[in-house]
This record gives C-alpha cells, structure tokens and sequence, in this order.
C-alpha cells in the first residue's frame, strides 16, 4: 500500500472523528483545519496541485476563518458543546446525511475496478491553463449554478442584514 | 552534489535567513522609532546596540515559562507555533535570485519553482490567522479573545482586495509562477521606464501595498494588538519564547510580504536598464542578483517601520469600511481595466 496515501487517509478520517466529538468548538474547527489540510495532501497525491491550493485557500483559510469568527463571536472558551451534541433531532439528521454521503460514495465506487497499473495522465494535467479550459468549456454549467446559487445566498444576506428594504 | 543536498542547502539557508531578518527588524525597528522621536534608542549592547537583539532574545529564552492558570495549556502552547509555521513556509516559492553555477551545476535561487507558486503564497498567507485565533481563544482573557476575533474579520476581509490586486497582475503576466514573472519584467516599459509591474500596475501596487499592511496587522492596521484599547490583543498573555515566536512570526511575514511586492511589482532580482550577467561571471551574478533582491526587500522592510511610526492607527469600523467598501471596488476597477487593456493589446 502507499504509505503516503494511509498516512493523509488516516489523519483525515481521525481528525474527522474529533471533529465531531470534541467538547469545545474551537478545538473542533481545529479538527476540522487537520482534515481540509490532509484532504488537500491527498489531491497533491493525486497530481492535483491546483485542487490542493484551493483547498488550503478556501475551505481553510476563507470558510473555515469564518467559522471560527462565528465561534469567537458567539462562544467564550468555557462553553461546552454538550448540549447540542446530545440533542437527538441534530443526530437523526447527521446520520441521514452521513448515509446519503455514504451511499453516494458507493454508487460512484461500484464500477472502479483496482488492480493493474495506472493511466497515463494526459498532457498538462492538473495544471492551471488545462483546470481553467476545461472549467470554462466542459463545466461551465455546473459554474454557473453554483454561481446562483451563491447569488441566492446574497440575496438572503442583504434581506437579512437590511432593517429597511 | 547530489539534488536533495542543495535543496536542503537552499532550504536552510532561506530559513536562516528570514529568523536573520526577523532579528536585524527588531533592532531596525527600535533604532528607526527611536530616530523618528528624537531619541537614541537601544545603544548599549555592542557597536549602535546592534547586539541587542541578541540580549533580547537570551532574555526570552530564559524567562520562566508561564501558562496561565485559566488557560487552556495545548492550545496555548499551540498557538505561537500555528502562527509561525505558515510565516516560515510562504518563503519556499520567493525567487530570491536568479541562478548560481556552483561545480557546473545550474543552482536556481530558489526553493521550490512550482508552477502554482503565487497561489500558494496566497494560501499559506491565509493560514497565518489560526495562530492568532488559538493564541486569543486558549489564553482565555477578554482582550485576548477581542484581539483574537478581530484579526479573523480583519484578515478574512483583507484577503480579498489582496488576492484582487494579484489576480491583475496574474491576467498581465499570464502565469502563476512567480519565476516566470520575474522573467518578464525584465527590458524597459514605454522606451525609458524599468519593464516593472509597478510601473504597468500602478493602483494595484497601491492597494495590493494596503492590503499586505492590514494582512500582516501592521500599523495602521494592527487593531488585533492595539495596545491602547485590548493590552496586547491575543498575545497579551503570552511571555517568553511563546511571545518571542509571536513577534518573530510577525517579522518574517514581513519580510515574506515585501519579497511579494519586490518579485510581482518591481522586478524581483533585476537591476533597471543594466543586465547583470552580460558582464558578471555565473558565481557573482548569482551572489549580485541575490542581493539586488535583498535591497529592494530591505526598502520594503523599513517601509513598514517608516509607515509605523508615522501614521496613527484606524479605527475598526473605518478598518472594515476602507476594505469592503473602498479597496475592493478599486480592486475590481484596476481588474477590470487591466483585462481590457491585456484584451486589447494581446
């Protein structure tokens, strides 16, 4: 097996564990940091630097940053998560969730076959000039809706925020 | 030689050399205030008190480590270390010259020339905020966490116009190697200036400059500290070589940013009209370029000292309102003028 792939693998699903087990928030979204971090070694594995640098800039270093403020925000550092874990209707949806991810994952999993070597990769994978032809040919849709749907949560913002429209 | 031993060569000698840096700012930084406020500063310690960094950091070093009773201990002890880390490696893309021959071996000035290179600054500079955050968070006081919870709104703010402002010039140079980049900036720019992106990009040096200095929490933007209101910020209950990593961090980001402005806004290593090669043998060439770069780092680096002791600081909501409402605006204009122009021209 590769040892640099159990290595990240590793790191990620058990930071992923104290993510949602630990007792303070900011400890958890410190979990959460390890995971973004190890996900983000695991597509530079995969020659996805440029997947891997996003990663690192927007999930850790945007949302996550603004997860934290939240807490910081909202929290003081004896606050215990306690309450929240143990409230039944958040575990039913998680698991829902949870199994819903799962059963996706098993579905996209069903038809790889392992063994034998791997594909060559083509000319110029995961670099930057061959990511943004095929982001502005091939997944142009798939941009443009998640750009709405960004534009939905704008609006959202601005209603909320505005005392007056 | 074999490749990992210069690697490792390049890796430890740049590592050196920023903690360096970080030690001579200290002094600068004191000797600089201390001439702009008509006094003499700290002079004792060796010629112009140039060994006192040196007494300050054995004074660091063997203070009693202290964590506070209500503190949580590992993330205290976590947070200088979450701070410093990302300081330290955002050095490893920086060209900080051009090439040495060393054995007829070609030796790039550099640490690591990948082809992502400015984007991973941009995402190591965002990490830096985690140290700042565990620092506030763990110390468990009320400055500490107000210092704390400013800095993330800060920065998460500021990287915007920061990354706007470089995204200008990534359309005008077309690469994300900031090697390449270098490269490109060589020759002159209308027949008589450098070919510099300060030249080609004169607002977005400007805000990109603003930008750096909210990023790197210097005046007039170091709300997070802001002595004068939070004590200290997050670090305020810090002391030792935890506070020692704090302010070094904070002087290696330093000179990580000015590295930034010299290679994307004014041509890296390059000498303007002269080209050093043409009449330098490989070995001083390779030790000139290096340090034309450094020159130009080391105006940058006493920039941020000029600025500190000159200009008050902000308050935070105009903090806030400067980076939403007037640097990202302009950000977008200088982007949107630079596309059209590289439109028009290409």
């Amino acid at each position: 097996m590769d040892l640099y792939f159990i290595t990240f693998a590793v790191m990620a699903v058990g930071a992923g564990i104290f993510t949602i087990t630990a007792r303070e928030a900011l400890t958890s979204a410190l979990g959460l940091l390890t995971v973004f971090v190890a996900c983000a070694a695991l597509y530079l594995h995969l020659h996805a630097p440029l997947i891997a640098i996003f990663q690192i800039s927007i999930y850790a270093g945007a949302i996550l940053v603004l997860v934290v403020f939240v807490i910081m925000l909202l929290m003081s550092p004896d606050d215990r998560f306690e309450a929240v874990q143990r409230n039944m209707a958040y575990r039913i949806m998680g698991t829902i969730v949870a199994l819903t991810m799962l059963g996706a994952l098993a579905a996209a999993l069903r038809d790889v076959t392992t063994g034998g070597p791997a594909p060559a990769l083509p000319e110029g994978f995961g670099s930057p000039a061959r990511f943004g032809e095929l982001f502005f040919s091939d997944y142009l849709i798939h941009f443009e809706v998640a750009s709405v749907l960004l534009l939905v949560a704008l609006v959202a913002a601005i209603y909320l925020g505005k005392k007056k429209l | 030689m074999e490749d990992w031993i210069i690697d490792l060569i390049k890796v430890v000698f740049i590592w050196v050399w920023c903690l360096l840096i970080a030690v001579v700012m200290t002094w600068v930084e004191r000797r600089a205030s201390a001439m702009m406020q008509d006094r003499l500063g700290p002079n004792r310690a060796g010629p112009f008190g140039l060994l006192q960094p040196l007494a300050d950091g054995i004074k660091l070093f063997t203070k009693e480590e202290i964590i506070p009773e209500k503190a949580k201990s590992i993330l205290y002890v976590l947070g200088p270390a979450l701070f410093a880390l990302p300081a330290f490696s955002a050095y490893a893309v920086v060209p900080f010259g051009d090439k040495i021959v060393l054995g007829g071996k070609e030796i790039i000035l550099q640490v690591a020339d990948v082809n992502i290179g400015f984007l991973y600054v941009l995402a190591i500079g965002s990490m830096g905020v985690y140290g700042m955050v565990v620092g506030g968070w763990a110390s468990n006081n009320k400055y500490s966490i107000l210092g704390g919870l400013r800095a993330t709104a800060q920065l998460i703010s500021y990287e915007v116009p920061l990354g706007l402002a470089l995204l200008a010039v990534v359309l005008l140079y077309g690469t994300f190697s900031l090697r390449e980049m270098v490269f490109q900036q060589s020759g002159t720019f209308l027949g008589f200036l450098p070919n510099w992106g300060f030249f080609k990009q004169p607002l977005g040096f400007i805000l990109f400059l603003v930008a750096a200095y909210a990023e790197a929490s210097r005046v007039p933007f170091d709300l997070p500290e802001a002595e004068s209101e939070l004590v200290n910020g997050y670090h305020t209950e810090y002391g030792g070589m935890k506070l020692g990593l704090y302010l070094f961090g904070e002087y290696v980001n330093l000179g990580t940013l000015s590295a930034i402005i010299v290679t994307i806004y004014f041509g890296g290593w390059q000498l303007p009209y002269v080209d050093m090669s043409a009449f330098l043998g490989p070995v001083a060439y390779g030790i000139a370029s290096f340090l034309v770069f450094f020159l130009k780092q080391a105006f940058f680096l006493f920039l941020f000292v000029w600025v500190r002791w000159t200009v008050p600081r902000f308050r935070y909501d105009q903090l806030m309102g400067l980076g939403w409402k007037s640097l990202i605006p302009l950000c977008l204009v200088n982007f949107f003028i630079t596309a059209l122009l590289v439109q028009l021209t290409v």
